[in-house]
């Protein structure tokens, strides 16, 4: 499985990537929802992304509904790793096609449970 | 009073009190559940445990902080699986009379199971039926929060699909509070499952999952011959998944019909299911 | 009524406060025990600091700000990076570290006030944080982490929100 890692900060990116490493994903990062495209474009595609939503350049809900509009990405799975945590926000990004939300702060475990509620991860 | 004799008589309190069993090697354990109890009286663990024998509140405390379970939504999935696809559509065949479910989560911890159970229900339950969910726990405080239906932010993020979250959840300041209509179905009642059960009814499903672990032998074959009445004929029991009637006594073993649904070994009642032939009666149990 | 501000106006710091704690023990586990700190009111942060901010504005206004001690902010950016103990993180770690910190406090003290609202990205500063003079403070923790002290405070706009 492979997992691209989205998110502004280095030091998310490092935790997230601890956690999926340890799980046996390959992992690729990016810095903002742009960069994420352009790798994407590019041919890595993952199986899944966790993907924060504010970030320069492009931030992680229009990064979704990008990803969503290209019919070849549609066994991408999406999954929103984000501190944006109103009601609206999560309906609001379920509705653009992200699969699974993890509101932070998270402890590992709640990203492991998620991704094996999405079948990445054997229960 | 040193760490090992107030180790051994917090044991003894909870055995006493609850049926459970806390047997050297969950030292660790005690501690660290008891320890916060006794910051919060500004005494030392010792001193603390000293002084249970003349509090009856913190006594309370003490069971309630040592008889909780770890909880999570959806634990393990394959029960709740097992549930939709294959339990329910049985369950549901065999009262279009009645339409109605009664299940039973036992030792219910913060309500977890039972409002997993009752999402599921929500979204699965043909119209015109309706279901009641009794949730019972030894802890008066883990069933006040199942009353109360709220979560933290911490809990919501484990196990929870997004889609229930925001489905089932309504953000309560910091907490998350599940809907009415689900909070509704859900009845909480004290309950120590080593002793007898009383005003319960009986029911179509029984959850009594990861809390036989807790009981010695002699009492584990107690609950189990005693949760038989309990259940509907054609009903089912889930235990835990390293739980098993297997190590039971013989009776009990063949009381319990062992189910394979998928991943999930259900229980049930054999004596209801394979009526016993007036030659055979005769030869007894 | 009209004159006065809505109750919802500032968070409670009983919630500032698990909101806090909530990211330390997600960062660090066991180890993420903050514990308070007696700071008379009206004293600046009293450490060589690193300090973020972050702004919420929609249905609510305000400004975050967490405030940490110099060591603080390395042994926490060292954790959140896992730098082998020998290494030093660099100044641009801590600031990313600090940074994702008040991000995750900022974000869900947006989620208990009145929305919809949009949280800014964070801004980091090597030094004390600079509090605007038409804002007002409304809301301060003092806490300490393994002997090091940190701040969290919430301003609100003073003139009201427009």
């Amino acid at each position: 499985m492979r997992a691209m890692i989205i998110d502004d900060s280095r030091a998310m990116r490092s935790i997230l990537r601890r956690i999926v490493t340890d799980l046996d994903f390959e992992t690729s990062e990016a810095e903002h929802g742009q960069a994420a495209l352009d790798q994407m474009r590019a041919g890595v595609v993952p199986d899944v992304c966790l993907v924060d939503w504010n970030m320069p350049v492009m931030d992680g809900y229009t990064f979704i509904t990008e990803v969503r509009a290209n019919p070849e990405w549609r066994d991408v799975t999406l999954m929103m790793v984000t501190t944006e945590s109103e009601q609206r926000q999560i309906v609001r990004a379920l509705a653009a096609g992200a699969h699974e939300y993890v509101i932070k702060p998270f402890t590992p475990d709640a990203i492991v449970d998620k991704l094996s509620l999405l079948g990445l991860v054997p229960a | 009073m040193t760490t090992s004799t107030a180790f051994a008589s917090v044991s003894a309190l909870v055995r006493r009190e609850t049926s459970m069993v806390y047997d050297e090697g969950k030292e660790y354990l005690v501690e660290a559940r008891l320890n916060p109890l006794a910051a919060a009286r500004g005494l030392g663990l010792e001193e603390y445990v000293a002084r249970l024998a003349f509090d009856a509140d913190e006594r309370r405390k003490v069971i309630d902080a040592l008889t909780i379970n770890e909880t999570s939504w959806f634990r393990d999935h394959t029960p709740y699986q097992a549930f939709t696809e294959t339990m329910l559509p049985a369950l549901l065949e065999g009262r279009q009379v009645t339409r109605r479910l009664r299940i039973w989560s036992a030792a219910c911890s913060s309500g977890q199971e039972a409002y997993s159970i009752a999402m599921l229900l929500d979204q699965h339950l043909p119209a015109g039926w309706s279901y009641e969910i009794v949730a019972t726990d030894i802890s008066t405080a883990m069933l006040e929060r199942v009353r109360a239906g709220r979560y933290s932010q911490v809990e919501v993020n484990r196990g929870l699909p997004a889609t229930s979250l925001v489905r089932y959840f309504t953000r309560v300041g910091r907490d998350w509070e599940i809907a009415e209509r689900l909070r509704e179905r859900v009845t909480v009642k004290h309950l120590n499952l080593a002793a007898p059960y009383v005003g319960l009814g009986t029911f179509d499903l029984i959850w009594l999952r990861n809390v036989l672990i807790y009981f010695d032998a002699p009492t584990k074959a107690d609950i189990l011959r005693r949760m038989l009445p309990m259940l509907a004929d054609d009903g089912y029991l889930l235990l835990g998944s390293s739980e098993t009637t297997l190590d039971m006594p013989a009776d009990l073993t063949a009381a319990w019909q062992r189910e394979q649904i998928g991943r999930v070994p259900a229980y049930r009642r054999a004596s209801a299911r394979t009526p016993l032939t007036p030659s055979l009666t005769s030869t007894g149990a | 009524m009209s004159a006065v501000l809505p109750e919802a106006e500032a968070p409670e710091s009983a919630d500032l406060l698990a909101v806090t704690e909530d990211v330390w023990m997600a960062l660090l586990g066991d180890d993420g025990v903050l514990l308070p700190r007696a700071v008379p009111p009206g004293s600046p942060f009293d450490a060589t600091a690193w300090s973020a901010a972050t702004t919420i504005s929609g249905g609510w206004h305000g400004v975050v700000t967490v405030e940490l001690d110099e060591v603080l902010a390395r042994r926490l950016t060292t954790r959140m990076l896992a730098l082998p103990a020998e290494e030093e993180a660099s100044d641009s770690d801590v600031a990313d570290a600090v940074g994702e910190l008040v991000n995750m406090v900022g974000g869900n003290v947006k989620s208990l006030m009145p929305g919809p609202s949009v949280l800014s990205l964070p801004a980091v500063a090597a030094g004390r944080a600079a509090f605007s003079s038409d804002s007002a403070l409304a809301c301060r923790l003092d806490l300490v982490w393994q002997d090091a002290p940190v701040r969290v405070s919430v301003h609100v706009p003073q003139e009201g929100p427009r």
